[in-house]
């Protein structure tokens, strides 16, 4: 009787063991299979909705039928389950071959040892890649994950509201931070707050790092530490007050609501707001929300001239290849085919953004519906007036924009001063990074 | 019998006809020690070992000894959860409890159309964890919500429940005490294997309804009661799901949702800091051990067991 | 109705004054039913919203709207990349292989708990409680590496064969002090009639905790239905997802969503669970009608 349990303890040491030994080496994880046949099989994964599972999935029974010795599974589910999962199966050894990769999570794979150098993936061409839009997937020498679709930072405007109030829709080619408020301030009033003026900046760590590239800093800088001081951190949460103060947004607690409700429960999205900040791909599905035509604008600056307002080309999304995947060739011509392929192209359009490749691009804009267009239009049109790629975040970075919302809350609840607020949020921020 | 005291005849007293039967235990037992030995203790281990290691998921773990266990002292956003968590479980759980044990009294006594009851107050637990409650929550409590509707025709002036930090939470203990159907159906279920001939000979005796339920029916439920607590508080401390899909994974506003093992999620998978979050999640093992044994000793005082 | 409430209510009746014995019943009744209005409301509200265009229903939320319409179950039904009957198969599979799982080893682990004496019995048992108190967070990346490691992942034997192993110790904790509540009488008599231990179990046992294993049948089958992680992690391949994770597959956090469709097919996938509960209900009815002691 006494053997058996001693038996049972051995056999879960050794099967611990053997799992802990699985994690830092190369034990025999499925990433993908392949048979004596040569034929090779690849799991894809992506985050999204219904109606970008059907797109990719039509891309790739196009390509299957292209290349019949390739089968790709894909692997797709929503937003949060999906870094969940990745981190699972990284950790496992059994990591997807290809894999949508984010800017908040792109350096902790990368760094750390994870993704695929595509520069030195056989197989993948980024020739026809507008310039910009490399950057951001770039850095230590190698490119990690590459742009899927361009967005930038935007303020989109409901032109019904801003009929109701009877207020103009500026210049945004001139306005400044304070003409935003002073207009979001006369949108609340002339409509007796049933309508306010705008949502609230500081939601996004994005709104920092324009705010940081305008006043010649940056959220973070190329070699992963963060680049915006205390100064001008507390004059962002500033602004975030005087925005209040001016009613030009909601209350507290309607803003705090709404970091996070879903897109579709948005103020924005229910018609309560006039102009919100957004990512210029998300214009489609804001329109779809409140059913009206919606208009972008760039980002107000600080001097008056758009040229200096500190917008850059993001990727709001990339491909991203594992490092451990038995088929990097493979892997790498199906990222080609998603990237650089015309025909993937039109199916995909503009779904997960503006086509960086311009010939997919050019191919792709005269089929696009009105709301996709005014955004691809809108990337258009700041191209000329750019600021340098902005840097993704370093490993223990992706945090961020969960960490200035919880500050962005206290200011406005007034539960911290912007200056208090703003050295506990760098502090904060400074001790996550590795 | 108590159940301490039953514990304490394990000890090698023999009760009276009772031998052991090693074989015929170890046999009833075979599969939970399988699963235990193959599935759980394995897993259990690992995340033990990987409390003492800074593991990121992605490379092989670092050994750093205590690191993480004294990092756990200055962490103040830890200590806040532990606030929050606390707090949920001291209020949430005996509210619950008392309401699922009312109903379920009121239940049993034969109402008219009780199945058709049980069933709708069962409904809300059903929808305790799915995508879909965060967006009915919101649709309760939020700044135009129902709540606030309800309350502008009395002409209260409603707030952001689910949005100002001081609230968020109770919003929280609602759901929980809104999910009372778990606790209710046992308590029905314990309430239905009580011999009625107990209650027949009190009715015999002339007992009312309020002396019945004292005498009969409470120390008679006290096992399924205490069964009830003890789990209850259980899962009231490792409460993750409403926390996470109410507050869109962040513990807000301002961390005043940020129960611990919301956090510990946060740091294992949301930081990379796997090593770190294991050893959270074995602190809260400890917290829970010591409650649960605490509800163990004070049992043998109110708990009284048929065998 | 109980015999005292007949009782008071024909007294009540001969006499025709309105005492609180007769209105009590009403009383019961009015509050019961505003609770479970307001219980429901949330319920109410997604039934209705799953009625009306999807982008609609956080423009104009309330529930009292017209122009109800079942589009989004028509559409959503076939919206992923399989039919939604797929995925409620896949989730029934998983569900009654854990049900089965359950009911079996808990029953017996329970049982030796409760019942018999063996060496180390208190060590298990304080182990088995320290199996519900440790977060499923920290032990699932170990876990899934080994399953990985025995190449289960992508099939349902990570979600099954647990449970045919006891590990949802809540149940085998819950069986126990069900068991408890048996007097240890009739297994003694059945002991005295020469019963040995497994026959007590069939026997006597068994059929006395139809109350508990009821609980267990419908526990299990919601909360495993309802298992979103667990299932997230290890069906890997799009054809075998279950309810749960198909249900958030409409959604994306990011742009637009299918709220329509989302909740018309959580509706449709709360219809099982609820059935299951209805029909499970008169299991919990049952009871000890009389001491069992001939």
């Amino acid at each position: 009787m006494r053997h058996i349990p001693r038996a049972l303890t051995a056999l879960a040491l050794a099967t611990t063991l053997l799992a802990a030994s699985a994690c830092g080496g190369d034990s025999g994880g499925p990433g993908g299979s392949s048979d004596a046949g040569g034929k090779v099989t690849l799991r894809f994964t992506w985050w999204g909705s219904d109606t970008r599972t059907k797109l990719t999935q039509q891309v790739i029974d196009a390509y299957q039928k292209d290349h019949p010795n390739v089968t790709i599974k894909g692997e797709f589910g929503e937003w949060s389950g999906y870094w969940d999962k990745l981190a699972t199966t990284v950790a496992a050894n059994d990591a997807p071959d290809i894999i949508q990769m984010d800017e908040k999570y792109l350096r902790e794979y990368a760094d750390r040892g994870a993704l695929l150098d595509l520069k030195k993936a056989q197989g993948l061409d980024t020739g026809k890649f507008e310039p910009d839009t490399l950057g951001a997937g770039e850095f230590d020498g190698g490119l990690y994950g590459l742009n899927a679709g361009i967005n930038s930072f935007a303020v989109v405007v409901n032109p019904a509201a801003f009929k109701t109030a009877g207020v103009a829709i500026p210049d945004d080619t001139t306005w400044t931070w304070d003409d935003f408020s002073r207009i979001a301030a006369e949108i609340t009033t002339k409509t007796g707050g049933k309508i306010t003026g705008t949502g609230a900046l500081g939601t996004n760590e994005a709104g920092l790092n324009l705010w940081a590239r305008q006043n010649g800093e940056s959220l973070w800088t190329k070699d992963g530490k963060l680049g915006v001081s205390p100064e001008k951190t507390t004059d962002f949460f500033k602004y975030v007050l005087k925005l209040r103060d001016a009613k030009a947004i909601p209350s507290a607690e309607a803003i705090s609501q709404d970091m996070n409700a879903s897109l579709d429960q948005s103020a924005f999205a229910t018609g309560k707001l006039a102009m919100s900040f957004i990512w210029s791909n998300q214009l489609v599905a804001f329109s779809k929300a409140t059913g009206q035509q919606l208009k972008l604008l760039r980002i107000p600056s600080a001097d008056g001239k758009a040229a200096d307002n500190g917008s850059y080309y993001k990727g709001s999304m990339f491909w991203s290849i594992s490092s451990r995947s038995k088929h990097q060739k493979e892997a790498a011509e199906f990222v080609n085919y998603l990237a650089n392929n015309t025909a993937a192209g039109d199916v995909l359009l503009a779904e997960r953004g503006v086509p960086p490749n311009t010939e997919v691009r050019a191919s792709v804009t005269p089929k696009l519906q009105p709301a996709d267009a005014a955004s691809a239009k809108f990337i258009q049109d700041i191209g000329k007036d750019l600021g340098d790629p902005s840097p993704a975040p370093p490993v223990g970075g992706g945090q961020v924009e969960k960490i200035i919302q919880r500050y962005t809350t206290e200011v406005l609840f007034g539960r911290q001063a912007p200056d208090a607020a703003a050295k506990a949020f760098l502090d904060e921020v400074n001790g996550e990074l590795k | 019998m108590s159940a301490l005291g039953e514990l304490g005849s394990l000890r090698g007293k023999k009760t009276a006809g009772q031998k052991k039967d090693n074989l015929a235990g170890y046999l009833f037992l075979a599969p939970w020690l399988l699963g235990l030995f193959l599935i759980t203790i394995g897993p259990m281990l690992a995340s033990l070992y990987l409390s003492f290691t800074d593991y990121n998921l992605i490379q092989a773990p670092k050994w750093i000894g205590l690191e993480n266990f004294t990092r756990m002292l200055s962490d103040e956003r830890l200590h806040n959860s532990l606030r929050v968590t606390f707090t949920y479980v001291f209020v949430s759980v005996p509210l619950q409890l008392a309401i699922a044990l009312l109903l379920a009294v009121v239940l049993d006594r034969g109402v008219r159309g009780m199945a058709f009851y049980r069933s709708v107050f069962y409904l809300p637990s059903l929808l305790g964890s799915s995508v879909a409650i965060a967006i009915l929550w919101r649709q309760v409590f939020g700044t135009t919500g129902l709540l606030n509707q309800v309350l502008d025709v009395f002409g209260i002036e409603g707030k952001g429940w689910i949005s100002d930090p001081s609230t968020a939470l109770g919003t929280l203990v609602v759901l929980n005490v809104w999910t009372f159907g778990s606790p209710m159906v046992i308590f029905l279920a314990g309430l239905r294997q009580i011999p009625t001939m107990y209650y027949e000979a009190a009715s015999v005796d002339g007992a009312g309804v309020l002396r019945r339920f004292f005498s009969i029916t409470l120390p008679l439920l006290t096992p399924i009661i205490f069964f009830n607590l003890v789990l209850q508080i259980i899962h009231a401390f490792q409460s993750f799901t409403q926390a996470f899909v109410v507050s869109g994974g962040s513990g807000g506003p301002s961390d005043s949702t940020m129960f611990f093992t919301l956090y510990l999620y946060d740091r294992g998978f949301g930081n990379f800091d796997m090593g770190y979050a294991s050893a959270m999640a074995w602190f809260l093992l400890v917290i829970i051990g010591i409650f649960t044994a605490a509800n163990f000793l004070l049992s043998k005082y109110w708990v009284f067991y048929d065998d | 109705m109980t015999t005292e409430t007949l009782r008071t209510t024909v007294a009540a009746r001969r006499t025709g004054v309105v005492t609180w014995a007769r209105v009590r019943p009403l009383v019961i009744h009015v509050v019961l039913a505003a609770s479970a209005l307001v219980m429901l409301y949330p319920v109410i509200w997604m039934v209705v919203s799953s009625l009306r265009p999807g982008n609609e229903i956080f423009r104009d939320p309330g529930i009292l709207v017209k122009d109800l319409r079942i589009d989004n179950y028509r559409v959503g039904w076939n919206a992923l990349t399989e039919p939604f009957t797929r995925y409620l198969l896949n989730s029934a599979l998983v569900v009654l292989g854990s049900i089965v799982g359950n009911l079996v080893s808990c029953s017996m682990a329970a049982y030796a708990f409760a019942r018999l004496e063996f060496t180390a019995k208190k060590f298990w048992f304080a182990i088995m409680l320290l199996s519900i108190m440790l977060p499923i967070h920290v032990v699932i990346v170990p876990q899934y590496i080994l399953f990985s490691n025995l190449g289960w992942i992508n099939t349902v034997l990570p979600l099954v064969v647990p449970k045919l192993l006891a590990t949802d110790a809540f149940f085998v904790f819950l069986m126990v002090q069900f068991i408890r509540g048996i007097p240890r009488e009739l297994d003694e008599a059945a002991r005295i009639d020469g019963c040995g231990k497994a026959s007590i179990f069939l026997r006597i046992i068994l059929p006395l905790m139809v109350p508990a294993l009821a609980t267990t049948t419908i526990f299990t089958f919601i909360w495993t239905w309802n298992d979103f992680f667990s299932q997230l992690i290890y069906l890997t391949d799009p054809h075998m997802y279950t309810v749960p994770v198909a249900l958030r597959g409409f959604v994306d956090s990011t742009s637009s969503s299918s709220w329509g469709s989302m909740f018309a097919m959580s509706v449709v996938s709360l219809v099982p669970v609820f059935l299951a509960f209805l029909l499970g209900q008169r299991f919990l009815i049952k009871g000890i009608a009389t001491t069992g002691i001939k």
